[in-house]
């Protein structure tokens, strides 16, 4: 069963007197558990189509459904709470709250949702340990490497059990070793916890991991192939 | 939806923090104004508070009682009998503390070398001094004994004006209820040293029943001084006393005896919210300026949250918290300071340099800082109130952030 | 332009919002100081001006000691001459004399004390504003037994004009006083203390009446304006020079609440302003601060490049300087229009009328702009901004470059 169904969807922006196209007639589909990759050059609509996917932003024309439901026409504050609760979210870099240390970063969704104290430490603490950062539950973002700060990030898109997480070039400011360890992890949750996972990027070695591998180009899906996935097949990647 | 208050509160104030040097600028600014507004209308408070005080006890009393001609034509023609009945009841009862039947007339006293027009009041020295409304200092001789002392009691300025002094005979002058001039030589028995120079020159006082006789009256008076507890709260017992008056006799509060007193009293009390709501204007220029600025350095981070489900009404209260954080410390560093300005003036402040200048709006040469609660409070209130509604503009700027290009931003 | 100039200039604008509350900031704040100053000094004048020119003048020549005590001896012997000769040391300034004594003034049904002011007729008016005040009837023409009161002192004898007031007081000389007088005129100054008191006769006939021979109390002299006393006060020397009995006082010694009730008020009024301009300073202050800070890298890439520090801090201070002089002319602008409908229009306050009353001044200013209400307000919130870039500017003078560029 399809977990995301999109139909034509369109986007324009205006740039200075210009119009670009984000995304021009986007139909798409898929299925809770996938591992899939969008890939293509930059303005190529990747990340359009992932904020759109998002509930972050709103489609001309077109719909979305998320479990049968129509995200597209929600209002702002509806939108938001299906990101609290139904969508994790990781970005190229500067994830990470400032102010707030790794573990209260990864509380900070869960104290959204109004999740009890104890719950959520106890949580937060068995997520970080998941992503391989017990022990520096107490940093802050600038105390930690780039590698780290994404796997926080992680933490804390999975920490609220999402359907659904979306990661926009996530591995852009890794080094190689960090990224592989960032994509051992997407892996293993996706094959452990059957969490769906939607990439951006045009990373080679993050493409290599998807089962699913959509090029876009202007706005516009060329390819959509499923391969066999590479990395490592080995349980609990992230060390 | 959830509120996680506790969360929000860690976020603003570790916020408020990350720019400590801005933080601490705008909280001084923020002391500051705060410090101002309750130094200022402490002062101000202090002042109109004299001005009533000294203006109560020349008047005296909180309200007077009349013949209802008796303002407009202040003539002993205009008499009313001492108090019976009815009002001598209420004048005796709670909460009036005391009062005093007394004469009031105009009057010329001439010495051999000089004359000079003043008002005489014809006095019941016990009730006056219940009434507190005698000359505070005796410079010679002595008070008034009773109602029926023939002498008189008059200002060190007016003595040296008449080129008179203690034990001379002078001459007073005033109408009798017969439109009569009538006259009678009387001994200087004290000279008196009033708060303000020109009640010495205004003022002398004669016993009540001496004055009666010379006037030709029985047991009449011109007014009745009633004072209770608390001059601001004169409307508590007015109506009652007028209503058991009748309609022969005029009841009048001091704002209506005064005006300029209770004018003041109401201007002061406008003046010192226009004072603070001004520092408050001023200051809140940075304060909006701080908080655009933050929200400006944190577009990124505001988008994120955003993008992670922070409902906006969340960020707009997170950014209200961190202003409501700056304000509030900075009002309890402005009340502090307040205090330590305000608390060793207690005593009072020499203002004697301008002595005469503050007699024009009579005023002794010492101001009493009067920290009134209530100025505390409105203070709070003010740049709590106007300093959440400036904050307002921003928050909801950030609120209103497209996290799409909020992300976008480095 | 320049091209520090046109740097400083451009940098000013990299924030345009933090900027223009920056400048809103000192442009209300000047706005506001324009307008309580020039209220304040408008009021001051008109409290000299009514004051003095109601009654005390600038200048009077008196004994010895009439000003404290105000005996009826104390006098000025052959005054009318005297008041001659002042006038001929102050070439063209108005010059009058008077006398003053106290009397028991009864009408048919009411007696009042009141104090009575021998003038002369033809020089009050050029000394007094009072005689201009008249609500009824007519001033004095100079012949015996007329007088001229104020309207409550009427209203207390219940007296108008035709009607007789006899007077009770003792002469110069100890002896009984009494004169007839029939009123020919009621002033109403508005000022209470005035009205209730005022009562005017010709000098002659004053003279007579209170068997003052040539003698009055005062020469009264009004000047063109304030400015020119102490230059009157000298003139005015060489006739005490033969009679050690007279004194000159001036204004402030004739009614000295009236400049100590300006000072004190001028006193609470510049700790108010004073709080205001630090407030607005703290904005600069804060301003200029964080232009500072964010710009650490770019200050960095500048020092590496071999622009000196001291050049640096000018640059900041150049951007404080063009800030403060953009509050400067919005605020004078705003604060001068503000000024010239007040002018126009007026000010007042509910409860002002009472409260300018006490100081003999209408219910209603009308402050006139000048270029001392005008700029002395915003100059000093100009000087405030640019002590306040003191502070960022010093510390540019600690960057190093390779640490400054490596700022994030």
């Amino acid at each position: 069963m399809s977990s995301i169904v999109c139909q034509d969807l369109c986007k324009t922006f205006a740039q200075g007197e210009e119009r670009i196209t984000g995304l021009d007639r986007v139909s798409l589909s898929i299925d809770a558990g996938e591992l899939l990759c969008l890939s293509g050059p930059s303005g190529s609509g990747k990340t359009t189509l992932l904020n759109a996917l998002g509930g972050l932003d709103t489609p001309d024309s077109g719909s979305i459904r998320l479990a049968g439901r129509r995200i597209d026409q929600l209002s702002r504050g509806a939108r938001a709470d299906l990101r609290l609760r139904e969508i994790g979210f990781v970005f190229q870099a500067y994830n990470l709250i400032p102010v707030l240390s790794a573990r209260e970063n990864v509380e900070f969704v869960m104290q959204v949702q109004g999740v009890p104290v104890a719950a959520r430490h106890q949580r937060a603490a068995a997520m970080l340990a998941e992503v391989g950062l017990a022990g520096l539950e107490n940093r802050r973002p600038g105390e930690m490497s780039g590698g780290q700060q994404q796997r926080v990030a992680v933490a804390r898109a999975i920490a609220s059990e999402p359907r659904l997480v979306l990661a926009d070039e996530p591995t852009a400011n890794l080094d190689s070793h960090s990224a592989t360890q960032l994509m051992d992890l997407f892996q293993t949750l996706n094959r452990d916890r059957g969490v769906t996972f939607v990439l951006a990027t045009h990373d080679p070695r993050v493409m290599a991991y998807a089962r699913r591998l959509i090029r876009m180009e202007d706005g516009r899906i060329i390819e959509d192939i499923a391969q066999q996935a590479a990395g490592r097949p080995s349980p609990g990647g992230a060390s | 939806m959830h509120w996680p208050l506790m969360s929000l509160l860690t976020l603003a104030w570790r916020n408020l923090w990350r720019n400590y040097r801005r933080t601490l600028i705008m909280l001084l600014a923020i002391a500051l104004g705060v410090w101002a507004m309750i130094v200022m209308s402490a002062l101000m408070r202090g002042m109109t508070d004299q001005m009533v005080r000294n203006g109560l006890a020349t008047l005296p009393g909180e309200a007077q009682i009349h013949h209802r001609d008796f303002r407009l034509d202040p003539s002993v023609v205009n008499h009313m009998p001492m108090p019976a009945g009815n009002l001598l009841a209420q004048l005796n009862s709670a909460p009036i503390t005391a009062w005093a039947a007394r004469l009031r007339v105009p009057a010329v006293l001439a010495s051999e070398y000089a004359s000079r027009g003043v008002t005489v009041l014809g006095i019941d020295p016990a009730q006056e001094a219940a009434l507190g409304s005698l000359p505070e200092t005796l410079l010679e001789g002595r008070m008034l004994g009773s109602p029926d002392d023939r002498g008189i009691l008059l200002g060190a300025s007016l003595a040296r004006r008449l080129d008179t002094g203690l034990g001379k005979r002078i001459v007073l002058m005033s109408q009798d209820t017969e439109n009569n001039v009538a006259d009678r030589g009387v001994r200087v028995v004290g000279i008196y040293q009033a708060r303000l120079q020109g009640d010495e020159e205004r003022f002398a006082y004669v016993g009540r029943g001496a004055l009666q006789e010379l006037l030709g009256l029985e047991q009449e008076v011109t007014e009745i001084a009633v004072s209770a507890a608390d001059y601001r709260a004169v409307d508590a017992w007015l109506p009652a006393l007028r209503a058991s008056a009748g309609p022969g006799l005029e009841v009048l509060g001091w704002t209506e005896l005064h005006t300029f007193l209770g004018t003041m009293l109401a201007v002061q009390e406008g003046f010192v919210l226009v004072f603070m709501v001004v520092v408050f204007l001023v200051l809140s220029f940075g304060l909006i300026n701080t908080l655009v600025m933050a929200v400006f350095e944190r577009t990124r981070e505001l988008g994120l949250m955003q993008a992670l489900g922070m409902r906006p009404a969340l960020i707009l209260s997170q950014v209200l918290l961190e202003s409501l954080l700056l304000l509030a410390l900075g009002l309890l560093a402005g009340n502090g300071l307040a205090l330590a300005t305000l608390l060793p003036l207690r005593d009072g402040v020499d203002i004697s340099a301008v002595a005469e200048g503050m007699e024009m709006m009579e005023m002794s040469a010492t101001l009493y800082p009067l920290l009134a609660g209530r100025d505390m409070l409105l203070s709070t209130a003010v740049v709590l109130i106007l300093g959440l509604l400036a904050s307002l503009l921003p928050a909801w700027r950030a609120s209103r952030l497209d996290p799409v290009r909020a992300l976008a931003r480095h | 332009m320049n091209i520090t100039w046109r740097l400083a200039w451009r940098n000013l604008w990299r924030h345009r919002r933090r900027t223009w509350l920056t400048v809103g900031a000192m442009v209300f704040c000047n706005t506001l100081l324009i307008f309580l100053i020039s209220v304040q000094l408008g009021s001051y004048q008109m409290m000299i001006d009514n004051s003095l020119g109601a009654f005390s003048g600038h200048l009077q020549l008196q004994h010895r000691g009439f000003d404290e005590d105000q005996r009826i001896r104390q006098s000025v012997p052959a005054v009318s001459e005297r008041a001659l000769q002042v006038e001929a040391l102050l070439a063209g300034e108005a010059v009058a004399a008077r006398g003053i004594a106290y009397a028991l003034a009864s009408s048919e049904e009411r007696s009042f004390g009141i104090q009575v002011t021998g003038v002369q007729p033809a020089r009050e008016p050029g000394v007094s504003t009072l005689p201009g005040l008249l609500r009824e009837g007519r001033y004095l023409s100079g012949a015996d037994g007329e007088i001229v009161v104020g309207a409550l002192l009427a209203r207390n004898l219940r007296v108008g004009p035709g009607d007789e007031i006899t007077m009770l007081g003792s002469g110069r000389d100890g002896s009984f006083a009494a004169a007839i007088a029939t009123v020919v005129g009621i002033i109403e100054s508005g000022i209470p203390e005035l009205d209730r008191a005022l009562a005017q006769v010709s000098l002659p006939w004053f003279q007579t009446v209170f068997n003052m021979g040539d003698h009055g109390h005062s020469v009264v002299v009004r000047l063109r304006n304030l400015d020119r006393v102490p230059a009157a006060v000298v003139a005015l020397q060489p006739l005490l020079a033969g009679a050690p009995e007279l004194v000159v006082l001036d204004w402030d010694q004739l009614q000295p609440g009236l400049r100590q009730a300006i000072r004190s008020d001028m006193a609470s009024a510049w700790v108010m302003y004073g709080v205001l301009i630090l407030l607005v300073a703290f904005s600069v202050l804060n301003t200029q601060l964080m232009s500072v800070l964010e710009r650490t890298r770019e200050f960095g890439v500048m020092l590496a490049l071999g622009v000196s520090p001291g050049r640096l801090a000018r640059l900041v201070g150049l951007e404080t300087a063009l800030l403060a002089a953009l509050g400067l002319a919005l605020g004078v602008a705003a604060g001068g229009l503000l000024g010239l409908y007040l002018q126009q229009a007026g000010f007042t306050f509910p409860g002002m009328e009472e409260m300018n009353a006490r100081f003999n001044l209408p219910e209603r200013i009308y402050p006139p702009v000048t270029l001392a209400s005008l700029l002395w307000g915003p100059l000093t919130v100009f000087l405030g901004a640019l002590l306040a870039a003191v502070y960022p500017a010093l510390r540019l003078f600690g960057l190093q470059p390779v640490s400054a560029m490596r700022a994030s």
